[in-house]
């Protein structure tokens, strides 16, 4: 086998890694089969689980105040940040629905403080991987992604300490918010559909359109497709070819992105990496459960539009929480290796961490949260990986 | 030995997705999928008090549910009506957007390449991806670890002549 082939099965490997990992059963799937196995267990057995979930709740009560107590100063601190952040303060009095425009898609609003806030799905688990390598399109991530037991230490440089984040939540959109983004860009809904996952069709495309995804941590996302028949020239390059394609359909995002492209067999993806503003000025990549950076893919083959896949624009209220020192973050960090007795165990140092971004899917509300990302690569059997830990950044 | 054994639930929530992927990799529709998950873990559900973890691991032991689940799926469905879906299952189609956008996510597209494998390649492809590791996949597929390695290397080929073949 020459080099070429054998990069060609690496690169199908690690298509077969995504591919496995990301099929999910549709959402609500989990539930409603745990639900039905549930019904066929014995009666007393049942009683038992619903009592013990009475005493756990009622232990939880304590932590009520505490809550009340950090709600209070989360409010505080957001009004202070969203005044020098530029963040619109949208009306508080008006539903989402009403205020959907095509102009102000994407926009952000002040509502206060969102209590307490599940935790991103990034920082509970990583899905195993088998060779584990990560997607070829992935930004800034030179070696094969590591999800299996590690031991861990840090040694590298604290980020400079930020007292507070925003916090981004969005509402689930319903099938008329989907029936609205899609009018936003010209397609209507396809005869016979109903509901979300919906279907549309426009001049010379395409759009499916998803609600949230939990299974693999996906918020509401679009895919548009063009017509082959009547497909544009390429442009000179495979991200101006991107841009005027997303442009085309006013799907150009509203956040700020950088760009950047990848190649996997003969497809070139320009991928629009999605960053959420920070106090003081900078900026934090969106992740996804492994750490990687995403947004918008858009995949050209003989530099024309296959398909374009991207986060549907959603209203982003915004709440700002305090979050964790460097310190604390680290600890965390480093908490995550209970392996530090095993032998056949890998020791990584971390040498790097950014504050990211990760989605946090919880029902009727979903979040855009803060979390730190530590990165270190070593190498294993002659393959190099890197490492990756992501802590959420808001306390407790 | 029950000390050994986690809670079924743990079990439910790590392996649901793993095992609805697997044998989505195997079945044309995720209807079809979705029923076999659906019994896979009924059935696991009903025999975890006969489980034992010093004999095996968890993972084995539900992808050998899993892996029966889906071969009585076949039989009860039949070989030609198998052929039948095969041969109709088409690449992502234009007519569903909705199912486009989130097959475009699911990766679809290249898992019906590995669905039209032969049997065994298939099992190689779907077991090895879905996290178990050639000596598990050799003990599932009645072969040894390095056969079961030779066997994933010629489904991998295999399945690279057949995405290049829809591509041309």
């Amino acid at each position: 086998m020459n080099d070429d082939e054998d990069l060609e099965l690496q690169a199908l490997q690690r298509r077969l890694d995504d591919a496995f990992q990301s099929t999910r059963p549709r959402t609500g799937f989990e539930d409603e089969l745990w639900s039905k196995m549930q019904a066929r267990r014995p009666v007393w057995v049942r009683v038992g689980d619903f009592l013990s979930g009475l005493f756990g709740t009622i232990r939880e009560v304590p932590a009520v105040p505490a809550a009340a107590v950090a709600v209070v100063l989360v409010v505080a601190l957001g009004i202070g940040i969203i005044a020098r952040s530029g963040i619109h303060v949208g009306g508080g009095g008006s539903s989402p629905s009403s205020e959907f425009t095509s102009t102000s898609l994407g926009a952000s609003r002040n509502q206060g403080t969102f209590g307490r806030l599940p935790v991103p799905a990034a920082a509970t688990s990583v899905p195993p991987k088998v060779a584990n390598p990560s997607s070829d399109v992935a930004a800034g991530s030179p070696a094969n992604s590591y999800a299996g037991p590690v031991n861990l230490a840090w040694a590298g440089q604290l980020p400079a300490n930020l007292a507070n984040a925003p916090v981004y939540r969005y509402t689930e959109p319903s099938a008329a918010d989907a029936d609205q983004f899609a009018s936003s860009i010209g397609a209507s809904r396809q005869a016979g559909t109903a509901g979300l996952p919906g279907s549309y069709a426009g001049s010379g495309f395409v759009l499916g359109v998803t609600g949230s995804i939990s299974a693999f941590a996906r918020e509401p996302s679009y895919a548009i497709t063009p017509d082959r028949s009547t497909l544009p020239p390429p442009g000179p390059t495979p991200v101006a070819t991107a841009d005027a394609y997303l442009a085309a359909h006013s799907l150009v995002p509203a956040w700020p992105y950088t760009v950047t492209t990848a190649n996997a067999a003969d497809v070139v993806r320009v991928l629009y990496l999605r960053q959420f503003d920070l106090p003081g000025g900078g900026r934090a990549y969106l992740v996804d459960r492994t750490g990687e950076r995403y947004g918008i893919e858009v995949d050209l083959r003989n530099g024309q539009p296959l398909q374009a896949l991207g986060p549907m624009p959603l209203y982003l209220d915004v709440a700002v929480y305090p979050i964790i020192s460097g310190d604390q973050a680290v600890r965390s960090a480093l908490a995550t290796s209970p392996n530090r007795s095993a032998s056949n165990v890998p020791t990584v140092q971390l040498t790097n961490v950014d504050l990211a971004y990760a989605l946090a899917i919880a029902g009727d509300h979903s979040f855009y949260e803060p979390v730190f990302v530590f990165s270190g690569t070593f190498t294993q059997n002659g393959v190099a990986y890197v490492k990756r830990v992501i802590v959420p950044a808001v306390g407790p | 030995m029950l000390a050994d054994r986690p809670p079924f639930e743990d079990l439910y929530r790590d392996f649901l997705g793993r095992i609805y992927a697997y044998v989505r990799a195997q079945v044309t529709s995720s209807a079809d999928a979705e029923d076999i998950t659906a019994q896979v873990f009924m059935n696991a559900y009903q025999a975890y008090g006969r489980f034992e973890a010093r004999n095996t691991t968890p993972a084995a032991w539900l992808f050998r549910i899993a892996r029966n689940a889906t071969l009585d799926h076949f039989r009860a469905h039949g070989r030609r009506e198998r052929l039948r879906r095969t041969i109709e299952h088409q690449p992502v189609s234009e007519h569903d957007p909705a199912g486009m956008a989130e097959e475009r996510i699911q990766y679809r597209a290249l898992l019906a390449h590995v669905a039209r494998l032969p049997e065994r390649q298939r099992d190689a492809i779907s077991l090895r991806h879905s996290g178990l590791s050639f000596e598990e996949v050799g003990v599932l597929m009645s072969c040894t670890e390095d056969a079961a390695k030779m066997l994933y290397h010629r489904a991998l080929k295999a399945l690279r002549e057949s995405a290049r073949a829809e591509m041309a």
